[in-house]
Order: C-alpha cells, then sequence, then structure tokens
C-alpha cells in the first residue's frame, strides 16, 4: 500500500465517515466531478453537434452522479497511488465523454454493414502520395475481405472507415468499450501478419 | 508512407493493454506527464493503447486538460 498524502486521506476518511462529515464529503465530490464533467463538455463543445452543444446541463449532471457512484463503489480500490482527486476525476471524464460521443451520434444512423472506403481518401494530397495511399488502402481493403472474422470486419469498419466512436458501437451492440476495442485490435494485429506475409512473398 | 493513415489502418505493433487497463492507470500516468517526468518510459502500455485507441486517447487529453487547469486555480 502506497502512503497516502494527507488530502487522499481526509477524502477516504470523510467518504467513509459518518452522518454530515460523509454527507457533505460526498457533497464536495459531486461537485468536483460536475465541474470536471463540465469543462470537459466545455472543451469539447466546438466538436459537438449545435443541439447537443447548448444543452449540456443535464448531461453533465448525469455523468457526475455516475461518477460519484462509481467512485464510492471502487473506494476500496483506491491504492494511493495518484492523489485522490487524480483518481476520482478520471471517472467523470469517462462518463461524460461517453455520455458526449452518444448524443453527438444519437440522431445519426450507424450501419455497422457497410463501409465507405473513400473517407480514407484525402484529395489535399499530392498524387504521389495519393499513389502510395491508395495501393495500402487497396491491400488493406482485400485483407478484410479475405483474413477478418464477421465481428472484426463489422468493427474495423465501422471504426476505421466510418469513424463511428467505439463508445457508439458499444452502446448499439448491447457491448463494452473494452470488448469493442479488442475486436479492432485483433483484426489490426491480423492484418498486420496478413500484409507482413504478403510483403514477403513480393520481397521474393 | 504516411504514418497517420498506417496507423489508423493497422494501429501500432506495440503491446497494447487494452481500454480497461489503461483507464486502471490513467490517474498515474496523468500525474507523470504533469511532473513533467518521463511517463513514456514509465507507462509504455498508456502510450501504445491511446496510439490506436482514439477515445482513450480523447479521455487522456481531457483529464490532463482539466488538471492542468485546476492545478493552475490552486497556484493563484
Amino acid at each position: 500500500m502506497t502512503t497516502l498524502d494527507a488530502d487522499s486521506a481526509r477524502w477516504l476518511e470523510e467518504l467513509r465517515g459518518q452522518g454530515s462529515v460523509r454527507a457533505l464529503a460526498h457533497t464536495r465530490l459531486h461537485a468536483m466531478l460536475l465541474r470536471m464533467a463540465r469543462a470537459e463538455a466545455f472543451r469539447r463543445r466546438d466538436s459537438l453537434p449545435p443541439d447537443v452543444a447548448g444543452d449540456l446541463d443535464d448531461l453533465c449532471l448525469q455523468a457526475a452522479n455516475d461518477a460519484v457512484v462509481a467512485v464510492l463503489g471502487k473506494l476500496d480500490a483506491f491504492r494511493g497511488a495518484s492523489r485522490f482527486t487524480t483518481w476520482a476525476c478520471k471517472f467523470a471524464l469517462l462518463e461524460v465523454s461517453v455520455r458526449l460521443r452518444r448524443r453527438a451520434w444519437s440522431r445519426r444512423r450507424v450501419a455497422l454493414e457497410e463501409a465507405s472506403w473513400e473517407r480514407l481518401v484525402d484529395p489535399a494530397r499530392g498524387p504521389e502520395w495519393s499513389l502510395e495511399h491508395h495501393e495500402l488502402l487497396s491491400t488493406v481493403r482485400e485483407l478484410v475481405q479475405s483474413t477478418l472474422t464477421e465481428s472484426q470486419r463489422r468493427v474495423f469498419l465501422a471504426v476505421v472507415a466510418e469513424e463511428i466512436p467505439i463508445d457508439v458501437i458499444a452502446e448499439r451492440t448491447g457491448s463494452s468499450r473494452g470488448a469493442v476495442y479488442k475486436a479492432l485490435h485483433d483484426a489490426r494485429r491480423r492484418l498486420r501478419a496478413a500484409m507482413a506475409v504478403a510483403g514477403q512473398r513480393e520481397a521474393k | 508512407m504516411n504514418e497517420d493513415i498506417r496507423n489508423r489502418l493497422l494501429g501500432s505493433a506495440s503491446p497494447d493493454p487494452g481500454c480497461e487497463a489503461c483507464f486502471e492507470i490513467l490517474d498515474q500516468y496523468a500525474e507523470a506527464v504533469l511532473q513533467g517526468v518521463d511517463a513514456g518510459r514509465l507507462f509504455p502500455q498508456v502510450i501504445a493503447h491511446i496510439e490506436s485507441c482514439e477515445a482513450c486517447r480523447e479521455d487522456t487529453e481531457g483529464l490532463l486538460a482539466a488538471l492542468r487547469s485546476q492545478s493552475s486555480d490552486e497556484s493563484k
């Protein structure tokens, strides 16, 4: 167990305390996590659709509420490897960012079986770069069809070609961010291995 | 070859612990960054993950921004 700094020790003591001490600590924690959620929502406001950016109060409040629950539920797991406030703030950050991504995509159609590879083509780049770029895209596109499983292919195309956030895919498929990322990671690993084999074949 | 597009398509080949494992130590990584120590050497697994996971990269940036703002408020 790492030695706690004084401020973190006080947070733990008060959050585990009784009566008004505990109630006050919960209120302070909620206020801190709400500030954190609002700051993050404000930081991302330019990347949000106007209807979402104009209505963030409730979203931030829900994020702070759920972050408080997460922090209190995991209090015994806090080992003091960082300050308590840093540790607690990451839960608010996660809660608000997942909600922001999902809200931003809430009115958009998510079709996991379709993919626009053209999104990966940047017309602003020069012809030489484009040629190399197209060759890579073409190879990867072939390998996506020939080497990935159906579920890997769907996740890969949704994230890489359609740029759908993994939190949104997780929500629509009843999965978790970690599980979606793992499918993406496995798909990419399989593609890298297949590309290496293809490269060796070409070299011969 | 443009590394952005290669990374977007194929991700990083470095060992990647995944979202949950990265989140577990995100607070320690963030404090190391803010203290100016070599966070990449101390937490190579976080670097490997956020290179390939856009959601966790954005969240890490958000946490760092918030902690910087918090520390600037505290020093006033």
